[in-house]
């Protein structure tokens, strides 16, 4: 293709082109590969440069945190928290794109504002109204407050994915006498799948990676979260690279995962969040 | 509708729209009420609190009044200005974060060999927690770090985490490199929107790609810049906090402690929970007064 045709000026510039990406590519890729390939090493081979491979550091890691514990509180405060947040903003989106009664665009305005409040400026007064209520060190809690948080976005894109399904279509649901209700769950939300999945993927990345709600309101070493619990390690000021490295390692990799199967998920999401 | 203001239809079908419609009213606030729920009790309710213990003394038990005093005494405290100019320096940066972006985007856009692969590993931080992000950044500029070997043989050593400024400069580089992706891929979606045929022409008329660059690309790019830069420097401002915890700890001293981080250490660290929803309160009116530019230039440019 062009690649071989064009002008030899041409053909340099995009050979630089391409080195300077690659240039990139490895300041970006470095970090992760420092991560790999330390986790693997023993803190000796670490600290004297020595070659070869072991698991040393993996055996001190599990014996310093509960790891399958505290990916096991991650994945329920994550999940629980993704199934509310499906439920809250199909059914508002629903309401607020082809339910709308009056004062409905005024509370959809409401929730695209609450966007715009920083987490730390609620903060201080979440926390203590929780544990008013005994919800502190309760999965539900943690819960509760990512649903909150992350509800309104969920929301918008719902909103904004219903509008474009005609209202002709609910018209005639109407018509061959299905009710509100009916139509929500026959029509609406079969046709919503890949605005839900982009929804999953978005709010697991951002829930998995979570550290602020979970060192607030998971606070008990049994309920503790993954991300928190690598904290501590490095709180505790374990000098140990490898074996934060190992830790920072089963951390990211559900993350990773899910990056690499659904990263046109997180674009979309991105895009979306640009667009009007 | 129609049926209903048509003066010659029998009443039964314009009863039966009228029903509807109550119908369908009473369905959208039965829909519209458990994120309502949630928001005012979980959001609003406390961001409320917020302004009324931001004039109090509280301890997180009992608060007693105290009036706009405690933002007077704010705007005195030294200390509120040094982590102010923190927030400075994290704005500072916010060209930086987006200019590197924008020149690799527009090097990308050109589907060059490999465009697909770059994209995806540019995006990969995206995916990362700040946690590790800051756990392997600690690594990278601590004194035996990783930074200091590639800098020895040039004779120059420092543990940048030690300096009131270095370490700030540090969490800043962190920052720049973990935003790079999102803002790269939000240039390249704006590059998309752009005509082929305006390039082909700039072409024509001779100019070198650095003109393309700067006459054209930028310019026609104006409102995705815009939301880049707002969306990089309101996660500056209110989504470092994690990094900040793990990487420096707000230090040395008030080194690297931004208005978010001052927030929490004196809430949580200190106690003093009535100065925290004082610093709550400003963080809140600086965060969403961007947000409102936002809105605003954004509006003008449509």
């Amino acid at each position: 293709m062009r690649r071989f045709g064009g002008s030899p000026a041409r053909t340099i510039s995009r050979a630089v082109t391409f080195l300077v990406l690659l240039l990139v590519t490895v300041v970006m890729l470095y970090p992760f590969w420092f991560m790999a390939s330390s986790a693997f090493r023993s803190l000796q081979q670490y600290t004297l440069g020595l070659p070869g491979l072991s698991l040393a550091s993996w055996r001190l890691l599990l014996q310093l945190l509960p790891i399958g514990q505290q990916v096991l509180n991650s994945s329920i405060v994550t999940f629980g928290s993704i199934l509310l947040i499906l439920i809250l903003s199909a059914m508002g989106g629903y309401a607020f794109s082809k339910l709308s009664y009056r004062g409905s665009q005024l509370i959809f305005l409401a929730i695209l504002a609450s966007m715009m409040i920083p987490v730390q400026s609620m903060i201080i007064p979440e926390y203590t109204n929780l544990s008013y209520v005994g919800l502190i060190n309760q999965y539900i809690g943690a819960i509760l407050v990512y649903t909150a948080l992350y509800t309104p976005f969920a929301t918008f894109l719902m909103t904004m994915y219903f509008r474009g399904i005609p209202n002709d279509l609910i018209e005639a649901a109407v018509v061959d006498g299905l009710g509100y209700l009916r139509i929500f769950f026959r029509v609406m939300l079969p046709m919503a799948i890949p605005a839900l999945a982009t929804i999953v993927v978005l709010e697991f990345i951002q829930i998995w990676d979570d550290f602020l709600v979970g060192l607030l309101f998971l606070q008990g070493p049994d309920v503790r979260t993954i991300t928190v619990g690598l904290a501590t390690l490095n709180a505790a000021r374990v000098l140990n690279v490898p074996v934060m490295m190992a830790g920072s390692l089963v951390s990211a990799i559900p993350a990773i995962i899910v990056y690499l199967l659904f990263q046109r998920y997180l674009i979309a999401g991105l895009t979306m969040g640009m667009g009007k | 509708m129609a049926a209903a203001t048509h003066p010659g239809v029998a009443r039964g079908p314009r009863r039966r729209v009228a029903r509807h419609t109550a119908q369908r009213s009473l369905y959208g606030v039965l829909f519209t009420l458990p994120v309502v729920v949630i928001e005012v009790l979980l959001l609003f309710l406390p961001i409320i609190q917020t302004f009324y213990y931001s004039m109090t003394y509280w301890d997180g038990v009992t608060a007693q009044w105290v009036g706009v005093g405690t933002f007077v005494s704010l705007f005195q405290d030294p200390a509120f200005w040094r982590v102010l100019l923190n927030n400075g320096l994290l704005l500072l940066s916010v060209p930086v974060a987006i200019g590197i972006p924008l020149v690799v985007a527009y090097l990308l856009h050109e589907k060059i060999w490999g465009w697909k692969f770059f994209r995806s590993v540019y995006f990969l931080p995206t995916a990362i927690s700040w946690v590790v992000i800051a756990m392997v950044a600690v690594q990278f500029f601590a004194g035996s770090g990783i930074l200091n070997h590639l800098l020895a043989p040039f004779g120059v050593q420092q543990n940048m985490l030690a300096g009131e400024y270095p370490a700030m400069i540090a969490v800043v580089i962190t920052f720049i490199w973990s935003q790079f992706g999102q803002n790269t891929i939000i240039f390249i979606t704006g590059m998309a929107t752009l005509h082929p045929e305006v390039y082909e022409a700039a072409r024509i008329d001779g100019a070198n790609q650095w003109q393309i660059f700067w006459r054209i690309t930028v310019p026609l790019l104006r409102r995705f810049i815009l939301f880049a830069f707002i969306t990089t420097l309101v996660t500056a401002f209110s989504a470092l906090f994690s990094l900040i915890f793990v990487m420096t700890g707000g230090g040395p001293g008030y080194g690297t402690t931004t208005l978010e981080f001052f927030v929490y250490q004196e809430a949580f660290n200190v106690g003093q929970f009535g100065f925290g929803a004082t610093l709550g309160v400003v963080l809140f009116v600086i965060v969403f007064a961007i947000s409102l530019l936002q809105l605003r230039l954004l509006q003008r440019e449509d």
